[in-house]
């Protein structure tokens, strides 16, 4: 069990921080694009079901990179450095890492230029490297207007229907899971089946990354928390798949 | 500035030393050839022009006006998207398939993604700092009242709290109640009364 799959839920934290900025520091926008950038030239988007031409988009960049890499990168931290990090303090590390394992660029490098920025204040002001093939930023834009819809064949018709009871499976989440943990072993109740099944590209230890259905499912508050520490009159509604799921 | 659990402790260039990793790593890519230098600018525009809250304002104060487009959004948001006047894109990137729940006196609806911070790119843009913060995604699941209340929100006892968790492939939002006061507004009036918080369940519209 890792903490930072287990958050539903827990007590004596602080009042929430309502900050409405999307970026609190002008640094973290650069992340953003740059992962947003990955997610549009990865090399699945060949089987995706927009028409993209990805083999021939002139990126030196050939790798997998969806949403389960990055989320995997913060899942699979240390779970007080979870909490120590903001949001885009673990994109930047998990990105960094990527880019370092998969051979684009070294551990070495990047330190060097780091360090040659932080010291030289010219350097850091300096604008950045210009250049680059046109049809990249086209494919990124594509990627952008016309997305990677999840949503697939059904496989075999769902396990379970509308008005039925299901337990979610207390199963360990691996690397990178989206089961929360807060859920594992209550009951709930299926409000809606959704057409059709979903894939995530990505595939996990804990069996999701096929195409499977997914259920719209409303649980008790009273029954995943001990009563005392739950509110009147609400309802939890979570969106899950088929895999993370048994019959009652 | 939005910090973690004030027990944590971090050097005193932390924000430097990030800011200078991320430029040192996008000025590695660029030279690559992974991406190019207009490529974060660019996607950094398009949430400034194309896809953002503007766009979920204009679906709602169209909902509050018309009936029908109201009963279409809620059941195929997607496909109501198309009836607006929109930039190419309300089905593209983490928006393929999003889904609206409205509020009304009987029923007050918040989103949430405890895992992560899945959001309707089309309709909201990006999610503000407190959606990703992790003390809002472990409360609202279990304390919703509370948690709205720190927002300056009230919820009686007698409205049921319906808090949408994204843990799979379907995006959230919410159509907010339109507030009374506003019989002659046109949609573009109606439009500038709303905010992101109000189309994510933790703000009421305000005239």
């Amino acid at each position: 069990m890792k903490l930072q799959h287990n958050l539903g839920g827990l007590e004596g934290l602080d009042p929430i921080n309502t900050e409405t900025q999307v970026f609190v520091e002008p640094w973290e926008q650069r992340i953003f694009g740059i992962h947003t950038a990955m997610m549009a030239l990865s090399n699945h988007l060949g089987d995706s079901l927009p028409d993209y031409a990805i083999e021939e988009v002139p990126t030196e960049f050939k790798s997998f990179w969806t949403w389960g890499h990055l989320r995997m990168g913060a899942e699979g931290m240390h779970p007080f450095d979870y909490f120590r990090l903001r949001y885009y303090e673990k994109w930047l590390g998990g990105i960094s890492g990527f880019f370092i394992s998969e051979g684009y660029i070294t551990q070495e490098e990047l330190d060097a230029r780091t360090a040659e920025l932080l010291e030289n204040s010219a350097k850091a002001a300096a604008p950045l490297p210009s250049g680059g093939a046109a049809e990249i930023d086209a494919q990124v834009l594509k990627y952008l207007q016309e997305g990677d819809s999840p949503l697939r064949e059904l496989p075999a018709p769902p396990k379970f229907s509308v008005g039925d009871r299901v337990r979610v499976k207390n199963i360990s989440p691996g690397d990178h899971s989206r089961l929360p943990g807060h859920l594992k072993g209550h009951l709930a109740e299926v409000v809606l089946v959704y057409e059709g099944a979903f894939t995530y590209f990505f595939p996990t230890e804990d069996g999701i990354g096929v195409p499977m259905p997914v259920y719209s499912l409303a649980f008790k508050n009273e029954e995943i928390w001990p009563e005392s520490l739950t509110e009147p009159n609400s309802l939890y509604f979570n969106d899950i798949f088929e895999v993370y799921l048994e019959a009652v | 500035m939005p910090s973690n659990y004030p027990g944590f402790k971090y050097e005193a260039n932390r924000e430097a030393v990030s800011a200078a990793k991320v430029k040192a790593l996008e000025s590695l890519l660029i030279e690559k050839g992974i991406i190019t230098s207009n490529t974060v600018d660019n996607i950094l525009g398009y949430f400034e022009t194309e896809m953002g809250p503007f766009n979920g304002a204009k679906l709602v104060a169209r909902a509050w006006v018309d009936p029908d487009f109201k009963a279409r959004l809620l059941a195929d948001c997607n496909a109501a998207c198309e009836e607006l006047d929109f930039p190419q894109g309300m089905s593209g990137a983490e928006g393929e398939h999003m889904r609206i729940v409205e509020n009304t006196p009987e029923v007050h609806n918040i989103i949430v993604c405890t895992l992560c911070s899945c959001y309707p790119w089309p309709t909201l843009g990006l999610p503000p700092y407190w959606f990703k913060d992790p003390t809002f995604r472990a409360r609202v699941v279990r304390e919703p009242r509370k948690v709205l209340s720190e927002f300056g929100v009230e919820i009686d006892d007698s409205v049921e709290v319906r808090v949408w968790d994204s843990s799979a492939q379907i995006r959230w939002w919410v159509l907010p109640m339109r507030p009374e006061g506003t019989d002659g507004m046109g949609e573009a009036e109606l439009a500038a009364l709303l905010t992101p918080e109000a189309m994510m369940g933790v703000a009421t519209v305000k005239v």
